[in-house]
């Protein structure tokens, strides 16, 4: 039954909608734990209207409050009233909570970490066109398919355990508006996620200067170097300073490129290379 | 193949990959940093399919899907990009900046997809109340709207990236094009780095 929750746990967000958003993929990873416990007729299908209600939470946290409302209606079924009272309750209490950790850790934290790896791995193979947009030079195709696959795979493997391990730590304590909240010490785990994603993030942007320093150390006048160094902290300076004021990246995007189809399209200024 | 035929398999594929982004699985197999190589690798060219995925992998990760938040469509940005180029005749760098608005645009679609299926409810909890408890098919349902929705787009846009090709003047635009598009790493990687030093500042 657990192992048939956490297949169908996949469709989750499949009927997300905006008045009662995860409901209808609820219900539907719910239903083999319902089947199970109440074997059919009114009380099985008053089950799955109670699961088609509002519902939303992180996506892979999703599980833990998926193992504990099995555990609750497995106990209702066998006559404890109080569970169904209950139920409403633990599980909105339990979808913020999860929610919470799910958003700092996955989308916060993991996810940026997929692209760094990426970058890192890249770089590690003399990959460097996502730096170079002037590079014509193509490697392997497994080269360019490496990087993306490996965040890709050390992500999936990292969730689906999260689905697996939250499945069961839910069933095994259902009943409680605290159930599985200690599972893991989620603080811990965030801020080892936010140091290790800073230091990577860190060795890219100087792996990035080094390589533009290198690039073009000795094949340009000191001046232009300084120029090709200074574009790319100007950028970072723009981009700093349009969050701050609450804009988002593509307002940099769109002013960097206004400016230069200005100067090098209409105004016919001559464009010159970041790299040679 | 004909790049027709190449385009058309491309946006299923684009409509498939996307399915990932929330409705099924949630692998990361539609962002842009795959879902450009892999586009880019169909239609013969795996480099500039790489660079432009990579380009808006680093700008639309400053996007978080939080809540009822529907952030422009990576997948869609990736696709639409890498086909601009390589069925519409584009420069890279043109085609990177029009995958970047496709992205964006498509969040208006994927919005009303989602508000659409709000109607559902009454049906669904009609059906089961009348014994029917099969929840299978509107899951399915869902699926292949959110499919052809993203197929049918990514298509339509690349149809639309090819026919500006064929404006007159539209070659005074790279120069300029191009230099943005070598900053557009620098960009990405800015966003990358404050994201990560705010968190350290933070504490967590």
């Amino acid at each position: 039954m657990l192992f048939k929750m956490f297949l169908r746990s996949f469709l989750l967000q499949a009927g997300w909608n905006y008045e009662r958003f995860q409901n209808l993929g609820f219900a539907f990873a719910l239903q083999p734990a319902l089947e199970k416990a109440y074997a059919g007729g009114d009380r099985l299908k008053a089950a799955l209207l109670r699961h088609l209600e509002i519902f939303n939470t992180q996506p892979y946290m999703a599980s833990f409050v998926l193992g504990n409302v099995a555990r609750m209606e497995e106990r209702a079924a066998a006559g404890d009233q109080d569970m169904v009272k209950h139920l409403p309750g633990v599980k909105q209490a339990l979808a913020s909570s999860f929610a919470s950790i799910g958003d700092r850790i996955f989308w916060g934290r993991l996810k940026p970490m997929t692209v760094q790896l990426c970058l890192l791995v890249w770089a590690g193979c003399g990959f460097y066109g996502w730096l170079f947009t002037d590079m014509t030079e193509t490697p392997a195709f497994g080269v360019l398919l490496a990087g993306p696959l490996s965040g890709i795979a050390v992500y999936s493997v990292f969730s689906v355990y999260i689905r697996w391990k939250g499945l069961k730590a839910g069933y095994a304590c259902g009943g409680s508006a605290n159930c599985a909240l200690d599972a893991a010490n989620w603080p811990r785990l965030i801020r080892l996620l936010s140091a290790a994603g800073f230091a990577m993030s860190l060795a890219i942007v100087l792996l990035a200067f080094g390589l533009l320093a290198g690039f073009n150390c000795g094949a340009c006048r000191p001046a232009d170097l300084l120029l090709k160094i200074g574009l790319p902290i100007a950028v970072l300076a723009l981009h700093r300073v349009a969050r701050a004021f609450g804009r988002s990246v593509f307002f940099s995007a769109g002013l960097i490129l206004a400016a230069s189809v200005l100067l090098f399209g209409l105004l016919k200024l001559e464009p010159f290379k970041l790299y040679l | 193949m004909t790049l027709a035929l190449k385009a058309l398999i491309s946006s299923a594929l684009a409509g498939l990959l996307g399915l990932d982004s929330v409705q099924a699985g949630q692998f990361l197999l539609s962002r842009p940093a795959l879902v450009g190589p892999l586009l880019g690798w169909l239609n013969g060219c795996p480099l500039e399919g790489a660079k432009i995925g990579i380009l808006l992998e680093l700008l639309y990760i400053d996007f978080i899907p939080v809540g009822g938040v529907v952030p422009p469509n990576g997948t869609a940005a990736a696709a639409v990009g890498v086909l601009a180029h390589a069925a519409g005749g584009l420069a890279p760098s043109l085609a990177f900046f029009i995958g970047v608005a496709a992205g964006v645009a498509y969040s208006p679609v994927e919005y009303r997809l989602r508000a659409a299926r709000s109607g559902l409810n009454a049906l669904i909890e009609a059906q089961v109340a009348a014994g029917d408890l099969r929840l299978r098919r509107w899951l399915a349902r869902a699926l292949v709207m959110e499919n052809a929705a993203l197929a049918g787009y990514v298509l339509a846009m690349t149809g639309l990236a090819a026919l500006l090709g064929l404006l007159p003047g539209v070659s005074r635009l790279y120069p300029g094009a191009d230099f943005a598009y070598s900053l557009m790493p620098w960009l990405g990687l800015s966003g990358l780095y404050f994201r990560f030093r705010t968190q350290i500042y933070k504490k967590g």
